[in-house]
């Protein structure tokens, strides 16, 4: 998936902001966020899914800030860097729309986290694939888990969380699933 | 430390130096080279932070965002060990600022193209000039520069070129 493009909305105040820059936002956002994350389910059991895989720095992130947790990467091709390829056993690569209902019968109800990073620089693809994960996570997620991304992916039963202190100047989203 | 960690390190360190240098050299003339487009976003940065001054860039090949591509002008495509050693007529003036983001991750061989391009770069800069670069250069006649705060020994390197 391509990347670095957020929202048109919220690239409005932008214009003075080097790509440079606005990565250096991006992936401070990301590691806040992810950190913020993995603390918030730190008591939850079940495996963490990282959806677009990229060139695998968040998957890496993950990895490293739950050592104790399975970490199953998505993504439509492999192009991550060498050293943040998931093993075979936890990379799923193809279609999103195909790859993550299968999923369901090997991980369905208990995951513990998912970061869904995206975006891309086709809008309407992105309010597309966010309204598929926004259907398709919650029979993958467990209840009190985490779910972010750069995308909105809003559902009543999905509990909007504040962004934690120090993230960057860039778009984020945190939802934490309601208990039942 | 995770790969997200040691981009966020490297990005950071890069526009601070770059920052650096720009501050260093405002005011005197002469244009900026960068070596290494990539995906464009220290190009990007350079031509923000030097408004009005032409950037020469070089790489083997375009793979940089749409909206972050030299004009044909500006761009100089090809092996940097050819096209270094002639580009004095395109450039027109000794440049004051240049910017080598070359790392493959390759060490060794990393090494061998930092000086190959620190040797092959120094005619086409000014007396005074800086440099920032991604890679440890050695260079006739270049002096190592203390680095901005906040940026710690060996993750970004600068110099200035004696007169």
């Amino acid at each position: 998936m391509t990347r670095g493009t957020p929202p048109m909305d919220a690239l409005r105040n932008r214009n003075n902001t080097s790509r440079l820059s606005r990565m250096i936002e991006r992936l401070v956002t990301q590691r806040v966020c992810l950190d913020h994350a993995a603390e918030l389910v730190r008591d939850l059991p079940g495996p963490a899914l990282e959806i677009g895989l990229g060139k695998g720095r968040t998957y890496d992130h993950l990895r490293r800030v739950m050592p104790e947790r399975e970490v199953f990467a998505f993504d439509r091709e492999l192009h991550a860097l060498p050293g943040c390829q998931p093993d075979e056993a936890h990379l799923v690569i193809g279609e999103l729309r195909q790859t993550l209902p299968e999923a369901l019968d090997r991980i369905g109800g208990r995951v513990a986290l998912i970061h869904a990073d995206i975006g891309s620089d086709d809008r309407a693809v992105d309010v597309a694939l966010a309204r598929f994960l926004a259907e398709t996570l919650p029979a993958l997620v467990r209840p009190g888990g985490v779910v972010l991304g750069d995308r909105v992916m809003p559902r009543a039963d999905w509990v909007p969380i504040p962004l934690p202190e120090g993230v960057g100047d860039w778009p984020y989203f945190m939802y934490q699933v309601l208990q039942s | 430390m995770s790969r997200l960690d040691s981009a966020i390190r490297r990005l950071e360190a890069q526009r601070l130096c770059l920052n650096e240098a720009a501050r260093l050299i405002d005011g005197i003339p002469g244009p900026a080279i960068e070596i290494g487009l990539g995906n464009g976003r220290s190009y990007d940065h350079l031509r923000q932070i030097l408004p009005g001054r032409e950037i020469f860039v070089f790489d083997r090949r375009v793979a940089a965002h749409p909206d972050c591509i030299p004009d044909s002008d500006h761009m100089i495509l090809g092996d940097v060990r050819d096209t270094l050693d002639d580009a004095a007529a395109r450039i027109g003036a000794p440049a004051v600022l240049a910017h080598l983001d070359v790392g493959s991750g390759r060490a060794g061989a990393d090494t061998a193209l930092a000086d190959f391009i620190g040797t092959a770069l120094t005619p086409l800069l000014a007396a005074g000039a800086i440099v920032v670069a991604d890679q440890a250069v050695s260079a006739p006649g270049w002096r190592t520069l203390e680095l901005p705060d906040s940026v710690p020994p060996g993750r970004y390197f600068m110099y200035k070129v004696e007169a």
